[in-house]
């Protein structure tokens, strides 16, 4: 790949779509709480839903999760396991929960362009979402296959990426600029979801209810105000 | 004694025709807007039926209202855990299909259109995709006036112990109307399985109320809810529910299904109870004594302790002036006339009911059916005693029997009184009444004045925020200077 296109993707598009990010998620929040919700359409639709759901977001949460421990350095893990261990376990979780995330998505994907209510009642921004996350997972599935016959490095160098970016490292692109394809296109398409997030329904999972757990007793009363 | 009042509602069956019109109305103010045409926060039920949604009574199905533990009650949809583990996809949650598929009519194509070969029909179109449907298979009232085959309604939850075989004859079939509101629990489970906080109930007359602006929809409460009566917007993605018509509330006026009743059914009036005993009151063990725990929540708004009480917690004059005149406490606790709709939810619900009294006064002077002594007997009714009983008591058929006693009672006296122009005290023996309460019964009852009828404290809005504050801010606007747009930037500073 080009130099200065390598060098853009995976050095600073980095920053760009985290600025992006940071920008957006502030302004939902602050200026916009009210308009973050889960967007649900389950009721209007069969309840192959429930199935299809469930094995989407368990799955992807999972997944999600996973990608975090690209984050820990090498002489940390290094204290409980090996890379070869590392990678292992991270292909074994990643494959199940990838495939599992796929499968679901896919049925998401037929119920989303099948029914003719969904049809109907469907924004762009809801095809598109489902799209790209489609695309993003089947990517990722293939970049997991290739990693199970990749030398030891392609693996730990991912690691090391993305600890050169968040430690604001200079060329932090050049670490990645012989991967392969599976790998650039998984992190772009990633980027570019974690740039457009804050304006899109993914926003929902930030308000997950944790709170409930909290709340003493069932009953809420609120006085006037 | 925590003290609270709470606004309640009583519907006389008895008088209720199942004219729909508290529908229409509440449709018209509430419910005509994209997302909620299916929706009905008032609809009118024609028991035996499986009603509106779809075997709505059925909690083995649906998973509604609350389950007896060791040592609480608990959600009958799950623990905490259990409920968060379905935000992904509520799995006893209904769909549309269980309420029914919502259309127009093309009226346009009959004005508009060329000419017709055939005589021109305005076909029905479903909001849901815009596509022809060639039948409509439901409505909120499918089964009016005993519609549809006996099969179907008698699946009706409510036929639990009654011999329904023999109601699916149709010279032994009955029917009563049910309608039915939100019920403004004092133990409500949407409340409490709502993962966002949004339900609440107001601390001052204790509606229940949706926050729109922290509904994030999660959609629990549509299970949680036992009644079915909190409804998802298909448009918002947000659930939306009665309100008791609360701004009429506010203003003393009664709500607007029971403002547009023709057959004057409604009461509404303030009801004073021990807050404290609720969770005691929601775990009686046996199902069939809920009612009588229910009761004894209550507080008489006459005892000078409880009104000396009632002011050192902060009620206001003009709400304990309204509790102790309240309809409401009469027909519930004075008559024992009005009964909760399935206490054995266990969510102590807030609008009660009088039984209707079924066909029994022509028949019994024809001599088809037995006489006791000069009342005709209220066992050879023609809705079945268990019926009303698995409705309104758990099951307990002996309270249901009294009221309707009582209230056959008081239509022998007031005809002996006004037709035969002599009192007859017999009637009443075994009643606990006396020709004064009868009379009262009988006013509020059958002649039922407004102003008896609907005993509404204004609301004090002037205790809820420091109006001074508000002085110069803008009245109505479109935006710009309301609460939310005063954050200057970003981060809610300077």
């Amino acid at each position: 790949m080009n130099d200065y296109i390598n060098n853009f993707l995976f050095t600073y598009f980095p920053y760009i779509a985290l600025t992006i990010f940071f920008f957006g998620f502030i302004t939902r929040l602050v200026k916009f709480n009210k308009t973050v919700q889960a967007e649900s359409t389950q009721f209007l639709a069969d309840n192959k839903v429930k199935l299809a759901s469930n094995l989407f977001h368990v799955g992807i949460i999972f997944v999600f999760f996973g990608h975090l421990t690209l984050f820990l350095p090498e002489w940390l893990y290094h204290m409980v396991m090996t890379t070869e261990t590392k990678r292992m376990i991270a292909l074994s979780m990643g494959s199940f929960f990838g495939t599992m995330a796929f499968v679901g998505m896919s049925m998401l994907v037929f119920r989303r362009f099948g029914s003719p209510r969904m049809k109907r009642n469907s924004s762009f921004m809801d095809y598109f979402i489902i799209i790209l996350l489609l695309i993003e997972i089947v990517i990722g599935l293939s970049a997991a296959l290739r990693t199970a016959t990749a030398p030891i490095e392609t693996y730990a160098a991912l690691g090391e990426w993305a600890q050169a970016v968040v430690t604001f490292q200079p060329d932090a692109g050049l670490i990645l600029a012989n991967h392969p394809l599976q790998y650039k296109l998984h992190i772009v398409v990633g980027l570019f979801i974690f740039m457009i997030f804050p304006y899109t329904k993914l926003m929902h999972m930030l308000v997950f209810p944790y709170v409930y757990f909290f709340r003493s007793g069932y009953q809420l009363v609120r006085k006037r105000s | 004694m925590l003290i609270r009042a709470q606004i309640a509602m009583v519907m006389n069956l008895d008088k209720c025709i199942g004219c729909h019109t508290c529908s229409v109305t509440c449709k018209n103010v509430w419910t005509s807007r994209k997302g909620v045409e299916y929706v009905w926060f008032n609809n009118v039920e024609t028991k035996p039926g499986i009603g509106y949604p779809d075997e709505w009574e059925n909690q083995e199905r649906w998973k509604g209202g609350w389950k007896l533990d060791k040592d609480s009650v608990t959600p009958r949809m799950g623990s905490k855990p259990g409920i968060i583990k379905n935000i992904f996809a509520n799995p006893t949650m209904p769909t549309i299909d269980d309420y029914y598929e919502p259309f127009t009519f093309n009226y346009s194509v009959l004005h508009k259109g060329s000419k017709f070969k055939t005589p021109p029909t305005a076909r029905p179109h479903s909001i849901l995709t815009g596509k022809v449907m060639e039948k409509i298979e439901k409505t909120p009232n499918w089964e009016d006036d005993l519609g549809g085959e006996f099969a179907k309604r008698g699946m009706d939850a409510n036929f639990k112990g009654v011999p329904k075989d023999i109601y699916g004859e149709f010279k032994n079939s009955f029917i009563m109307y049910l309608p039915r509101i939100c019920e403004h629990c004092l133990n409500p489970t949407c409340v409490a399985v709502c993962p966002s906080g949004a339900i609440y109930k107001r601390e001052e007359d204790g509606i229940v109320l949706i926050d729109q602006e922290r509904c994030r929809g999660w959609r629990q409460c549509i299970s949680g809810c036992p009644y079915k009566k909190v409804y998802f917007n298909w448009e918002t993605k947000r659930s939306e529910k009665c309100t008791f018509c609360y701004p009429r509330i506010e203003a003393g006026e009664s709500t607007i299904c029971s403002e547009s009743c023709v057959g004057r059914i409604r009461y509404i009036g303030m009801m004073l109870y021990d807050a404290d005993k609720i969770k005691s009151a929601a775990m009686t063990p046996d199902e069939t004594d809920l009612y009588d725990e229910h009761l004894n929540l209550f507080l008489d708004p006459r005892d000078p302790d409880v009104i000396s009480e009632a002011r050192k917690q902060g009620i206001p004059e003009n709400v304990l002036q309204a509790a102790a005149a309240s309809p409401i406490y009469r027909m519930a606790i004075d008559w024992k006339i009005a009964f909760p709709l399935h206490p054995e939810y266990r969510t102590l619900p807030m609008v009660w009911y009088v039984p209707p009294l079924s066909p029994i006064q022509s028949a019994a002077n024809s001599g088809d059916i037995g006489m006791n002594g000069i009342l005709p007997d209220v066992d050879d009714m023609r809705i079945s005693h268990k019926y009303l009983a698995n409705l309104f008591t758990a099951g307990d058929e002996k309270p249901v029997k009294d009221a309707l006693k009582r209230m056959l009672a008081m239509r022998a006296y007031m005809r002996s009184k006004t037709v035969d122009k002599e009192e007859n005290l017999t009637v009443l023996e075994g009643t606990d009444l006396t020709p004064e309460e009868v009379e009262k019964m009988y006013h509020l009852l059958a002649i039922a004045n407004y102003k008896d009828r609907f005993v509404i404290p204004t609301s004090h809005r002037e205790e809820a925020k420091n109006v001074y504050l508000k002085q110069s801010s803008c009245g109505f606007s479109d935006g710009g200077c309301d609460d939310n747009q005063k954050i200057k930037n970003l981060f809610g500073g300077i």
